[in-house]
């Protein structure tokens, strides 16, 4: 009896081995799932078709812009502001299709924060400008560069003025850092994911905290937090009573808020559907979770054109179509909750930005 | 079950008569052993990930249990002080040096901590807690331990059967409580929340695929209520103890990689359960470990006096067992359905049982003025805390207390708080948890049934 016990120990724990080991060390295997769901193709997808154009396309933006900054810097006139206003536009439009990946390099050196930390802090700019000393690189900084900063220096009321000042020196240098430092941290990033990232990103199909897939769906829901939260609802007025801070808004001087509210959004209608490629929408499906699916999509079409609906500038329309701002923010509010609640919960990621036991 | 009739009385005879039978001390002084090294290992664990600042520190608000609102963290340095100590007591327990003292201040401060904020609590951690308090009435430190050596007069190898079966019958309550728990219709018809948490797991080698078929969430889901409910009555069978052992090694690693964010608790239970093995096991241990000291710790200079207990040990263990029995089942105090309105579910051993997730958007009124103001929640509360709070309405309410309280010191007056709340159970899709008419800064705080929680509806 005694032996046979131990006989059968032995054999356990020799099974329990063999499935501990077969788990550490196949990691490297991929198998096409015959049934289920090709999580390895929708992260191939999401590298190829998405994140990595949507990161190049940001460099050649930022490299458009510079010459045309430059130019404007060099002969700051009204109708050169004109000139500029388009092609700084088409930058910051780029901007929103990166916003969602935010995730992996772009997580470590901040990028979103140090692009688009709105509002801007014009008070610690002029005293950076006329110091003539700064550092860009430390965190307590991001809100004193990138596009935000950008809009504030070339777009303000007195910009022009400003710019013609004989003493304008150090503003026109300070601008040209940011540019270079726009563009340093994009390069950065974008290398990274041309070398070693990718392959560390498609090779990940976990759901856990941290994932490609975890960190994706994390995204959208602090994306649309951010939609309803300081892009639209705190400069309307939905913390403060109703006073409206209209300068808090995002793009608050170029005055393109709304337009870059709806390319916030459709980037991420875009980053849900994976484009015209495998994404979270099919994996979805392949949950069997259709129907949340099609709403899903349908709440994005119908938040979009209630976007649309408001009339630019939104940090005008705060006080003078608060009716249609309001509807807008009303149908984020449900497109929030069916990312944050449901989709979150139909594939099984957990909502949080940070790690911790659970059980 | 087993008073009446005439076999009845022998048996209930017979049983009192096992459980003071001579047994060897060496499961207890293992299971303090082990026990005290595993929880060496986890406050190292948790100081080492940064969960101490990020738990404890970080936050300004917490959300204490009812009658626990004075346990507040005690700041940075505090905190890490404070599981310093912990750390440093469960050491203590696992020499078996200054025991009544270490495992006493083990359980104090470890509940301490669990008690700061219930955005925190764990089944595991509870057990913890409960386990610690056990080991202070129990002789765990003398036989194989440092105060041994200091005071052979307290040397004890003999001790009545239940002084081991203490720890038996609470992991046994542990298993059989999570088994029962799982007797639900989702877990049994549905495979849920297993049918959800699966499809996430497809990058595991071999089986991932497999994940996505709905027969695995069922074979999973009927094996661990299988196995909770009954894994107990093997272990206690001699015949059937190794094979059972595997069981528990197999599930417990099955989880452990399966479901890495439930960090210890496989390996608690893993080491928990070796107290089923009986003396001789635990002996050869003993005599293995004293081996490597080179210390003969445990060579028998064997003294046959049988320690006398305390009588009211019996009774206070009889009590507590009551209450253990007792607690999982009070959920059956309230009206509506167990995992919507959590009532009466902590503390009852329900491990894994559901996916459940919420989110909530507050707003603040002031009636004199009826301006609204809405709510960021982050800016009160970690992310972690945000999503315990969004699926739990003691949770809920606390937060608007602290939200009426905090806007009315901003100046608002008489606010009230509204909360809109989304919930989604079980992968169903989300639905309006809270009445959003009812002024939460009115609710008060109780055991009562909260009837602003909406009823919960079956989905269309």
């Amino acid at each position: 009896m005694k032996l046979s016990g131990r006989k059968l120990m032995t054999a356990w724990l020799t099974a329990i081995t063999l499935l501990v080991t077969a788990c550490k060390e196949n990691n490297n295997s991929q198998v096409v799932p015959e049934t289920g769901f090709d999580k390895t193709a929708m992260l191939t997808n999401y590298a190829d078709s998405l994140i990595i154009p949507a990161y190049s396309g940001m460099q050649q933006q930022l490299q458009v812009l510079e010459p045309a900054v430059n130019a404007f810097l060099a002969n700051p006139t009204a109708a050169n502001q004109q000139v500029l206003k388009p092609v700084f536009k088409d930058a910051y439009l780029q901007f929103q299709r990166i916003a969602v990946y935010q995730l992996g390099p772009a997580e470590t050196v901040m990028l979103n924060n140090f692009l688009n930390m709105f509002p801007a802090n014009t008070a610690t700019i002029e005293n950076n400008i006329s110091r003539g000393s700064y550092d860009l690189t430390g965190n307590l900084s991001v809100d004193q560069q990138g596009f935000p900063a950008l809009d504030y220096l070339l777009f303000s009321p007195d910009a022009v003025q400003q710019l013609n000042d004989p003493n304008s020196a150090n503003r026109k240098k300070y601008v040209q850092d940011l540019m270079t430092r726009m563009k340093s941290l994009t390069g950065t990033v974008l290398t990274e994911w041309n070398n070693s990232y990718r392959a560390q990103f498609i090779g990940n199909t976990k759901a856990d905290v941290g994932s490609p897939l975890g960190f994706m769906i994390n995204r959208f829901a602090f994306e649309m937090d951010q939609l309803k939260g300081p892009r639209i609802g705190w400069p309307f007025g939905k913390q403060s009573g109703g006073i409206v801070f209209a300068d808090k808004c995002e793009a608050y001087y170029s005055g393109i808020s709304r337009d870059l509210a709806v390319e916030n959004l459709s980037s991420l209608k875009k980053a849900y559907m994976g484009g015209n490629g495998s994404g979270i929408d099919d994996y979805l499906v392949a949950l069997k979770k259709e129907q949340l699916n099609t709403d899903v999509l349908n709440q994005f079409d119908l938040t979009i054109n209630k976007l649309k609906a408001i009339p630019d500038p939104l940090s005008a329309s705060f006080t003078n179509n608060p009716a249609q701002v309001d509807a807008a923010y009303r149908e984020i509010q449900t497109l929030l909750t069916l990312l944050k609640t449901d989709v979150a919960s139909a594939t099984g990621v957990r909502i949080t930005y940070q790690d911790s036991d659970g059980d | 079950m087993v008073t009446n009739g005439k076999s009845g009385s022998f048996s209930g005879e017979a049983w009192l008569k096992g459980l003071q039978r001579p047994v060897h001390i060496a499961p207890l002084v293992m299971f303090r052993i082990l026990f005290g090294l595993m929880m060496f290992a986890s406050m190292v664990r948790f100081w080492m990930k940064g969960w101490i600042t990020e738990l404890y520190v970080k936050p300004s608000f917490y959300f204490p249990y009812p009658g626990f609102e004075w346990v507040r963290p005690l700041g940075e340095t505090g905190m890490h002080l404070l599981f310093a100590l912990i750390a440093l007591s469960a050491l203590l327990v696992a020499l078996g040096l200054f025991y009544r003292v270490a495992i006493t201040l083990f359980f104090l401060t470890f509940t301490y901590v669990e008690l700061i904020d219930s955005t925190n609590y764990l089944n595991h951690y509870y057990f913890i807690s409960l386990v610690s308090f056990l080991l202070i009435w129990l002789p765990a430190n003398r036989y194989f331990s440092l105060d041994v050596r200091l005071n052979p007069e307290i040397r004890q190898e003999i001790v009545p059967r239940w002084i081991v079966g203490v720890f038996r019958l609470q992991l046994g309550m542990v298993y059989i409580f999570a088994g029962i728990a799982k007797l639900n219709p989702d877990w049994l018809l549905e495979a849920l929340p297993l049918k959800i948490w699966l499809p996430a797991k497809s990058h595991l080698p071999i089986i991932g695929n497999l994940m996505y078929e709905a027969w695995v969430a069922y074979l999973f889901s009927w094996f661990g209520a299988i196995y909770d409910l009954f894994i107990v009555f093997f272990l206690l069978n001699r015949k059937t103890r190794p094979v059972a052992y595997g069981f528990v090694l197999l599930f417990h690693l099955a989880t452990a990689i399966f479901f890495p964010g439930i960090g210890m608790f496989p390996y608690v239970m893993i080491v928990s359960s070796l107290v089923f093995f009986h003396a001789g096991f635990h002996q050869k241990i003993i005599a293995f470990l004293s081996g490597l000291t080179g210390r003969s710790l445990a060579a028998p200079s064997y003294t046959s006096k049988q320690q006398h207990f305390k009588p009211y040990l019996p009774v206070l263990l009889g009590i507590y067992f009551l209450l253990q029995a007792a607690i999982p089942f009070r959920y059956l105090l309230y009206p509506g359905h167990l995992f919507w309105n959590e009532e009466g579910f902590r503390f009852s051993w329900r491990v894994m049982l559901m996916e459940k997730s919420g989110n909530t958007f507050f707003y603040v009124k002031e009636p004199s003025t009826g301006k609204t103001y809405e709510v960021s929640n982050s800016k009160f509360l970690t992310p972690l805390q945000e999503k315990m709070m969004s699926t739990q309405p003691d949770m809920i309410l606390q937060y608007a207390h602290f939200l009426a309280e905090t806007y009315a010191q901003r100046g608002i007056k008489d606010p009230e708080v509204y909360v809109e709340c989304f919930v989604a159970l079980n992968g169903e899709r989300s639905r309006l948890f809270v009445d959003k008419t009812v002024n939460l800064a009115k609710q008060s705080l109780g055991w009562n049934h909260y009837n602003w929680v909406l009823p919960y509806r079956q989905p269309e």
